[in-house]
C-alpha cells in the first residue's frame, strides 16, 4: 500500500494503529486518528500520557515502534522514505525554543530555507522581516538567543518553522517553559495563524486556548485516545471518568 | 649565585645543544597535536558512530591507550614493534628517520585517544535540542551537525585541545628514551657532560616552563577572544 487508497484530499495526516514502546513500557497504544487542512487540534492529558511522544511521532522525531503515519497519503513510516522532505513540511515549535544559539535572529530564521535552497538569500531576509515584523520583533533581527526573552524567543521559533512555508504545524507545549506574564504573547501568536487557517496540532496545558482556538480536542491518557470531540462538546460534556477527573484538577 | 652562574655558563657553552633539544621537542610536539587532533576527530566520531562495532573499536582504542603508560607505548613501537617485522625505513636524508617517526606516531596514537574524548565531550555538552531543531526543519544530520552543533561544540574543544598541547609538550620528554635529541635528550648529554646535574636538570625545568606557559597564555587569550565572540 504505497498511498493512501482514502483519496479525501483535505486530509493531512492520518494515523493508523500507532504504537509507540520505550524499552517495555508501552507509550502509545494503538493510536488512530486523522488531521484535516485548515483543523486546529489541541492535545490534552495527564503527564506521561503520551502527548509528546505522539506529536514527535508525526514527523518521526520518535521512531513508531508499529502502524502507519500517511502524510499527504504517503506512510513516512516505511523505509526508503525521505523523513527530510516531509518535515519540510511539518514546522515544529518546542517548549525549550531551540534557537540555534550561533546565529542572531535573523541567521536562525534563513539558515535552513536557504541550505534546503527553499529560497534565496535575499527571499529569504524579505520573507524574514515580513514575519519578524507580524510578530513585532522586527528590531531584534540581529539579537543573539541569549538577548531575548522566553516569549521573544518562541515567537521567533514560531516565526522560524513559518520560513518554510509548513502546510502543518505542530507545537509540542509551546508555553509550557514561559513565565507566566509571557505566556500570551505566545498564544497570540498562534491564535493569529489559527485565524489565517494554518492547520496546527498543538499539545498544550493551556485550556482556555484548547476550548477557544481549537476546533477539536484530543484527551490522551495512557496512550489512548480517551476523548476526541469538538473542544467545546469535550470540555462541556466530558464522557470518561478519566477525562470527568483530569478537567477537574485543572480548570 | 654560584647556582646561577653555573647555569648561566652552561647556557653559554651549551646553547646550542639545548636550542636543538628544544626545537626537536616542538616538532615532535607539534606533529603529535596535528595528527593527533585529526585522528582523534576521526575517533571521536567512530565513538559516536551508530554502528555498534565502529563504536566498540574505537571505545576500546581509547580506553586501551589512556589506560597504559605512553612511555609503555613507545617502546613498544620502537623496540616491540620491529621483533615482528614492522619498522619505519631509514631515509637518507632525513638523520635517524625511523626514531624520529617511532617518537611521532607513539605520541600521535597517544594524543589521539585523548583528543578524541575532548571532541566527543564538546560535542555532546552541545543541547540535544539544537539538532533537534534543525532536523525538524529538513536539515540532515550532517547538516545540523556542521550548521549548527559544531559551532558551538568549537568553543568547548579548543581551550581543551590548547591544554592538550601543553600536556604533550610535557610528555614528549619521554621520547628521549629512545633516543631522540629532544630537551630532555639534550640536559642528559650536557649532565654527563659536565657532571652539573643540578645546574643542567633546573635548566630544563625552566625552558619546559617557558615554552608551557607561553602556551597556555596563549590558550587563555584565544579563550577570552572566544568569549568576546559570542556577545558580538
Amino acid at each position: 500500500m504505497a498511498a493512501n487508497p482514502d483519496s479525501n484530499i483535505s486530509e493531512i495526516i492520518r494515523v493508523e494503529h500507532l504504537t509507540k514502546k520505550f524499552e517495555n513500557l508501552l507509550v502509545l497504544d494503538d493510536i488512530s486518528t486523522s488531521f484535516r487542512t485548515h483543523e486546529v487540534v489541541s492535545v490534552i492529558g495527564p503527564s506521561g500520557g503520551g502527548k509528546s511522544t505522539f506529536l514527535r511521532c508525526l514527523n518521526l522525531m520518535e521512531t513508531p515502534t508499529s502502524g502507519a503515519i500517511y502524510v499527504d497519503g504517503v506512510d513516512i513510516c516505511k523505509k526508503g522514505v525521505d523523513i527530510n522532505r516531509h518535515r519540510e513540511k511539518m514546522g515544529m515549535v518546542f517548549q525549550q525554543f531551540n534557537l540555534f544559539n550561533n546565529m542572531n535572529v535573523m541567521k536562525n530564521l534563513t539558515a535552513a530555507p536557504v541550505k534546503l535552497k527553499k529560497m534565496t538569500a535575499e527571499e529569504a531576509e524579505t520573507k524574514g522581516i515580513t514575519l519578524l515584523r507580524r510578530v513585532g520583533l522586527e528590531d531584534k533581527r540581529n539579537s543573539y538567543p541569549y538577548e531575548l526573552s522566553g516569549g521573544q524567543k518562541q515567537r521567533i521559533a514560531i516565526v522560524r518553522a513559518l520560513m518554510m512555508n509548513p502546510e502543518v504545524m505542530l507545537f509540542d507545549e509551546p508555553t509550557s517553559a514561559l513565565d507566566p506574564e509571557m505566556i500570551g504573547e505566545v498564544l497570540d501568536v498562534m491564535r493569529e495563524l489559527a485565524e489565517e487557517g494554518m492547520t496546527m496540532i498543538v499539545v498544550t496545558h493551556e485550556m482556555r486556548f484548547a476550548r477557544e482556538v481549537s476546533s477539536r480536542t484530543l484527551f490522551l491518557s495512557d496512550g489512548h485516545i480517551e476523548e476526541d470531540k469538538p473542544s467545546h462538546e469535550l470540555f462541556d460534556h466530558p464522557e470518561s471518568p478519566r477525562l470527568i477527573s483530569f478537567l477537574q484538577k485543572v480548570l | 649565585m654560584q647556582f646561577i652562574q653555573t647555569i648561566i655558563k652552561i647556557l653559554s657553552k651549551y646553547g646550542n645543544f639545548y636550542a636543538e633539544g628544544v626545537r626537536n621537542t616542538l616538532i615532535i610536539s607539534l606533529m603529535a597535536v596535528v595528527f593527533g587532533t585529526l585522528l582523534g576527530a576521526l575517533m571521536a566520531l567512530a565513538r559516536m558512530s551508530k554502528i555498534k562495532p565502529l563504536r566498540w573499536l574505537a571505545t576500546a582504542y581509547i580506553e586501551f591507550f589512556r589506560g597504559t603508560p605512553l612511555m609503555v607505548q613507545l617502546t613498544f613501537i620502537f623496540y616491540g614493534l620491529p621483533m615482528v617485522g614492522i619498522s619505519f625505513p631509514e631515509v637518507s636524508f632525513i638523520p635517524d628517520f625511523s626514531r624520529f617517526m617511532a617518537g611521532v606516531v607513539a605520541m600521535s596514537l597517544n594524543s589521539c585517544a585523548y583528543v578524541a574524548e575532548v571532541i566527543r565531550s564538546g560535542i555532546q555538552a552541545v543541547d540535544p535540542g539544537q539538532m533537534e531543531a534543525a532536523r525538524c526543519l529538513g536539515l540532515s544530520g550532517g547538516q545540523g551537525m556542521t550548521m549548527v552543533v559544531l559551532p558551538q561544540a568549537i568553543r568547548n574543544i579548543l581551550p581543551a585541545l590548547g591544554n592538550e598541547f601543553i600536556t604533550v609538550i610535557k610528555e614528549s620528554s619521554v621520547v628521549s628514551v629512545i633516543g631522540i635529541a629532544d630537551l630532555m635528550y639534550r640536559t642528559n648529554g650536557v649532565k654527563a657532560k659536565t657532571y652539573n646535574v643540578l645546574e643542567c636538570l633546573a635548566t630544563a625545568a625552566i625552558i619546559y616552563f617557558i615554552l608551557t606557559f607561553t602556551f597556555s597564555k596563549l590558550v587563555a587569550w584565544a579563550e577570552r577572544r572566544m568569549a568576546h565572540g559570542r556577545k558580538s
